[in-house]
């Protein structure tokens, strides 16, 4: 897995226009996109510690304010504490001796003892350790209670203002979801509605008083040279922020945050594209739509010397890693005109097809329901697939130089797994041209290509080419979804390779 | 100049490497891949000391300098010096914990109770404050309110075990050895 850690020489240019390698991209099986981090809708489906692994309902987490109550982080270094016990003999009342066990947190990183600033040891290793009650809270939680009456105010006037119906494809009513649900979905508290809230009076709140008088330093801060070790780092104080200990006697041990389990959503057909286990013990997923699972995978062999203007050679091999037979093809990068015009057709056609979409939508009574109120039912466009058209993004392929691709098409058989063990394995013939496939492995296949660096290019230059590859796919989600037959698609996807740099002529 | 004194319940493996004047402390443990080098000078190694695989104790020889029977390199008892840490240090104390593939360089005094943290790598001459605390890639200091704890149940451990799996250096007197 040596491409998980190297540079990424190779990149695939992801529906929304960034290059990326092959590792970062998913695979929308539905809208057969290639997808990534920036281009699907990230959703948290749990919260769990990472260190007892405890899983917290989103609700008690938010309460927990997202720490978990029964592990530390060092304040000093961050690292986890970790509990460890001491025995002690106690003399009891009746002069006899009993030991017992005493425990404390400490870290095994940098040394940091829960004993160093003077927290009493515990007789349980399980209990709560004593929290540090911060002075403002009070003012806080009254400033957090001001301030979600009056957000809560100023949403009921602004609701009165706009009394008439909305307008259909709104941001909400688009997604299939009204205001109450987006709040529910994005973990934030529902809020009470309309009539049921009481918004005669906004609770009282003690402003801050500016004073003019500041309080001057102590003396000591003249006459003493600091002692470093007795005063945190910034971000020893930034990880406390309630306190900002100013002193390491200060430092209490920080509530571990908790973790979340994320599921990605192709932004969309809004299917997913990534979703783990819930369980927070389970590393596998439920849904894994790697791109590494469903497109040809470009692994760069060997590049020939690149000198400006000369052309040289650079062997590639192809991977394919589905199931099917698959064949590719190389075609040229499109020029900046053609890609422009392209693009505007696409954003046209993509204007169009929305349009069309919401004159459908106006007509059926389930949008009815949607723009007359939230309260009624549940709209029938939320159990039904609403799809958003996106426009389709411009990529950046910066390249420096030409490419010399193989006029034909290559075919590359499913893959094996077992074929690696396999030594009988049937000969594929395949008829290649040897000027093109160097040669070929079960569902590998290396293909020579020359390239020639643009002529403009200085020494210690990046040398980068790009293509687009064709290939073809086979859609096995047509026959779970009614299509009798698996279909046969074939897909595009611009690749941007980078060589290296020019060497010098000397 | 090649004189080694081993203490009777001193546990030194054959496959270490002492050279020059070498003194073991009782207890003392040293393992096998372990080297302690005295060149400008005899090393004392007091008592209850765990030496790691891998650990090089160097009493460095400077240049235009030569072998000096007073320039003694005391390192005193239960320090414990874990696997691949290098040791140029002038004095060494008692209590310290000196961790994985962490370096110490030539000058530097470590007084009683530190911890030079895994991968540290100390190179200003200094004489370290008691119970100070290195650790992190940046070897941010701290002061421990105590010394870390003795490792007795380890040395015992290890005195026992050792034996079964590695021949020992014997334990000569000075005398016979030269």
């Amino acid at each position: 897995m040596a491409y998980l850690t190297q540079p990424n020489y190779v990149k695939y240019a992801c529906s929304c226009g960034l290059l990326k390698p092959i590792t970062k991209m998913y695979f929308c099986r539905h809208c057969l996109k290639l997808r990534c981090g920036y281009c699907v809708c990230h959703e948290v489906d749990s919260h769990y510690c990472s260190n007892c692994l405890e899983n917290l309902p989103s609700a008690e987490a938010r309460l927990k304010k997202y720490r978990c109550a029964n592990c530390y982080d060092c304040p000093h270094c961050f690292h986890t504490l970790s509990i460890r016990a001491t025995s002690v003999t106690r003399n009891s009342e009746d002069g006899s001796k009993t030991a017992s066990k005493l425990y404390y947190l400490a870290c095994f990183f940098c040394r940091w003892t829960s004993r160093d600033v003077g927290i009493p040891d515990q007789a349980s290793a399980t209990g709560r350790w004593p929290e540090r009650e911060n002075e403002n809270s009070e003012t806080i939680a009254s400033l957090i209670e001001y301030f979600k009456v009056l957000a809560l105010k100023e949403r009921i006037d602004k609701e009165k203002i706009f009394h008439t119906p909305r307008r259909n494809f709104s941001h909400f009513s688009k997604l299939g979801m009204t205001a109450a649900l987006v709040r529910k979905r994005s973990g934030l508290p529902s809020l009470p509605l309309g009539r049921d809230a009481d918004l005669t009076s906004l609770p009282t709140i003690v402003p801050s008083v500016a004073s003019e008088t500041v309080e001057p330093l102590p003396a000591e801060m003249f006459t003493t040279a600091p002692d470093l070790t007795k005063v945190t780092t910034l971000s020893q104080r930034f990880s406390q922020p309630d306190i900002q200990p100013e002193l390491t006697s200060e430092m209490w041990p920080i509530h571990k945050h908790l973790f979340i389990k994320r599921s990605q959503r192709c932004r969309e057909c809004e299917h997913n594209v990534y979703k783990p286990e819930y369980n927070p013990i389970s590393i596998r997923f439920k849904i894994q739509l790697a791109a590494f699972y469903h497109i040809p995978e470009i692994t760069l062999l060997s590049i020939g010397e690149l000198k400006a203007g000369v052309p040289s050679e650079i062997v590639v091999r192809l991977c394919n890693p589905t199931q099917h037979l698959t064949s590719v093809d190389f075609r040229p990068l499109p020029s900046a005109m053609e890609e422009d015009l392209l693009w505007e057709r696409q954003v046209q056609l993509c204007e169009e097809r929305e349009r069309k979409d919401s004159q459908r939508t106006s007509l059926t009574p389930g949008s009815l329901n949607t723009s007359l109120g939230s309260s009624l039912t549940l709209p029938a466009s939320l159990t039904r697939q609403l799809t958003l058209y996106e426009p389709p993004r411009r990529v950046r392929l910066d390249v420096s130089s030409s490419v010399q691709l193989p006029s034909c098409g290559i075919v590359l058989p499913p893959r094996d797994d077992a074929a690696e063990y396999d030594d009988s394995a049937e000969k594929h013939n395949f008829q290649d041209d040897p000027e093109v496939v160097v040669w070929r492995k079960s569902n590998k296949a290396a293909v020579k290509f020359s390239i020639t660096p643009d002529k403009t290019l200085a020494s210690n230059e990046e040398v980068k080419c790009g293509f687009v590859l064709g290939y073809g796919y086979v859609n096995t989600m047509a026959a779970l979804e009614g299509h009798k037959e698996p279909q046969r698609v074939e897909l595009q996807v611009k690749v941007l390779l980078s060589l290296g740099t020019v060497v010098s002529d000397e | 100049m090649n004189k080694l004194k081993i203490a009777s319940s001193a546990v030194v493996c054959v496959e270490s490497k002492l050279k020059g004047t070498v003194s073991v402390g009782s207890m003392t443990v040293i393992h096998p891949k372990a080297s302690v080098i005295a060149e400008a000078g005899p090393i004392i190694i007091g008592e209850n000391n765990i030496i790691e695989e891998q650990v090089v104790i160097m009493h460095r020889l400077k240049d235009g300098e030569e072998w000096d029977e007073s320039r003694v390199l005391k390192i005193g008892s239960n320090n414990v010096f874990e696997v691949g840490c290098v040791v140029n240090a002038s004095a060494i104390g008692d209590h310290n914990v000196i961790e994985a593939k962490s370096y110490v360089g030539e000058g530097i005094e470590i007084t009683n109770g530190c911890i030079i943290g895994a991968g540290c790598q100390l190179t200003v001459p200094e004489k370290l404050q008691d119970n100070s605390v290195f650790s992190g890639s940046s070897c941010s200091l701290s002061i421990a309110p105590d010394r870390p704890p003795a490792q007795t149940l380890q040395l015992e451990f290890l005195s026992k075990v050792l034996p079964n799996y590695h021949h020992l250096k014997k334990v000569k007197k000075p005398e016979q050895v030269n």
